[in-house]
């Protein structure tokens, strides 16, 4: 269906724009030189766009090494000695390390958890089409795309009646339920890559059903789960508002911490801005590390739709 | 695959969905219908949550806030990210340098990304795009306390975190666009711009609909980055709507639960409304 798509499109467009590429004749074709200018100018405007987009972050790691006195100055200092004090005092007077440890302990527990759940279903959505998995789907589509406080402010409510409030259980179980529906509808693409007849051949071999997807698929879909697991801890490690609902101070995270900091005294704020670098300086490494999976990712699903 | 292996495998992905998704959501319904707040019962009250949802101010200027900055940030988003991945298509050995570069604002947390966002702004922080503006001559702007300032400010924070994922996006699509078809447009004479006016960004458009659709829903969520760059958002006018939400029935103790509940209820059918053509597709593709 698509090759031969595609192979009638050039035709067509060659027959509409026939008539106007000529009468654009004498502006239309380019020498090497203006293509060679074209493409230095083209990479200036990358090296600008780069250079913008992580302008945030340069700036608050400028302020955060500066002393704490000249830290605030506007306009701001630009000679100083720098110093690492903003993130010794993060580490000596708040409790940064407990907010990073709920953090990763949150996200991991609740990556495992989702994708353990996840797999199975996923699998047998890709194999089994069907009325009932056709409803999953669109439920897994439907509950990835609610606002959060629909289904949060009740979990408060749960929580508490539950004696589980202001605890990483709860805000697992939370990012869990809100992140699950989305790791179905990745590894589903991925499981529908795998061809049925390695199943088969499987289950002929003599695998039941279950020893089949645990020896045959699972190890076949490796960098399948891996992107599913990096999606499942990005969004938890992200997560802002369900944490803010459902935690106090013994489980805050990260973000949260940041937050109760930004209403605070100028000192406090470049102990925000340490927390912010420090979270940053991962995400760096994430970026250029798993940046393969990310794409896939993205755009697994995305673009077929 | 027999039926009671199909029900083994799916079982424990339905159970947490109806435990923890479908449960909450039924209370949320629920109490939309009520007068209600925490820890205590509510009383029925039909449907005098949504008239009063409907007919408050604040409602109406989260409503506003939410259509300008949703209308601001998706179009800069499909043709930002246009423009970005076209540039990122033409790179070569540097392209996996660049693409780290530019993903490191959509993966950082969104309340951490707005508040080193705000810092380039705030004069707390020395504020570098203030001294820029104050050396061009050019008169102070109120980022923080002007509407709609701020509503630029807030638009561009969302931009800068959105726009690496509709970069992606996008360039997965410029490579699927068949070679041949470039050719045929260069024999014909085209220039640059018009082979992507009228070659390229047509036989994408499938892609560009998904941006478009992936980021209205998730600005219709905005809420982490308001914390940072709106702390006066209430005042200005400047509440998103899941904001205005968490506002009204949870910050002040829970006393328009109600209230907020049938926003919730609102919010979801809208944005159910919007997935539609998405729903039938995936309702086709499960079919066949």
């Amino acid at each position: 269906m698509a090759s031969s798509e595609a192979a009638q499109r050039p035709t067509t467009t060659q027959g509409r724009d026939a008539g106007r590429g000529r009468a654009k004749l004498p502006t239309g074709p380019r020498g090497p030189h203006t293509s060679r200018a074209r493409k230095v100018a083209a990479n200036v405007v990358l090296a600008v766009v780069c250079l913008l987009m992580l302008s945030p972050v340069l700036w608050t790691a400028f302020s955060v090494i500066k002393p704490t006195n000249v830290a605030f100055l506007n306009p701001p200092a630009f000679t100083f000695t720098p110093t690492l004090d903003a993130f010794v005092n993060l580490w000596q007077t708040t409790n940064f390390y407990q907010y990073l440890g709920n953090t990763l302990v949150v996200a991991v527990v609740s990556t495992v958890v989702a994708l353990v759940i996840g797999l199975p279903a996923a699998y047998a959505l890709s194999r089994s089409p069907g009325w009932v998995s056709v409803a999953l789907l669109v439920a897994a589509l439907v509950f990835r795309a609610l606002p959060r406080t629909a289904v949060v402010l009740p979990m408060y409510e749960i929580s508490r009646s539950l004696g589980i409030y202001d605890t990483t259980l709860a805000l697992a179980l939370a990012l869990v339920a809100i992140n699950q529906p989305f790791s179905i509808w990745l590894l589903r693409n991925f499981f529908a890559a795998v061809p049925k007849e390695i199943d088969e051949a499987a289950m002929i071999d003599g695998c039941t059903r279950f020893s089949m997807l645990r020896l045959v698929i699972i190890p076949l879909m490796g960098p399948g789960i891996i992107t599913a697991a990096l999606f499942m801890f990005l969004f938890a490690f992200q997560e802002y508002l369900t944490a803010v609902i459902l935690t106090d101070v013994s489980s805050a995270t990260v973000p949260v911490f940041i937050a109760t900091q930004l209403g605070q005294t100028l000192p406090l704020l470049q102990q925000a801005g340490a927390a912010s670098l420090l979270l940053t300086l991962p995400v760096f490494v994430f970026a250029f590390v798993a940046q393969k999976y990310l794409i896939a990712g993205l755009n697994s699903g995305s673009v077929k739709g | 695959m027999r039926r009671r292996e199909y029900l083994y495998l799916v079982a424990p992905s339905v159970l947490v969905m109806f435990g923890l998704l479908v449960i909450p959501l039924v209370r949320t319904i629920q109490w939309s219908f009520e007068r209600v707040r925490y820890g205590s019962p509510g009383t029925f009250v039909g449907l005098d949550n949504y008239r009063d949802a409907l007919t408050d101010p604040r409602f109406g200027s989260a409503v506003a806030f939410t259509v300008v900055v949703t209308i601001a940030v998706v179009s800069v988003l499909v043709v930002g990210g246009y423009v970005l991945a076209v540039l990122v298509n033409g790179l070569g050995k540097m392209r996996p340098i660049v693409l780290g570069l530019l993903l490191v604002s959509y993966v950082v947390p969104g309340l951490i990304g707005g508040t080193m966002f705000s810092w380039l702004f705030n004069d707390n922080f020395g504020g570098i795009v203030n001294q820029v503006i104050r050396l061009v001559g050019l008169p102070e702007v109120l980022w923080f306390t002007d509407t709609w300032a701020n509503r630029g400010l807030v638009a561009a924070a969302v931009v800068w975190s959105m726009i690496p994922f509709a970069m992606l996006v996008i360039l997965a699509g410029l490579q699927g666009v068949p070679k041949e078809m470039l050719e045929a447009a260069r024999m014909d004479g085209a220039g640059s711009l018009r082979t992507h006016w009228s070659v390229i960004a047509p036989s994408i458009r499938g892609v560009l609909g998904f941006v478009t659709l992936i980021s209205i829903m998730d600005v219709l969520r905005l809420f982490d980055q308001l914390i940072p760059l709106s702390p006066q958002a209430v005042q200005i006018g400047n509440e998103s709507l899941v904001l205005y939400i968490y506002n009204r029935a949870f910050l002040d103790g829970g006393q328009q639960l109600g209230l907020g509940s049938a926003m919730n209820v609102l919010l979801i059918l809208l944005i159910v409304v919007m997935l539609l053509p998405f729903i039938r597709d995936t309702a086709r593709e499960g079919r066949s």
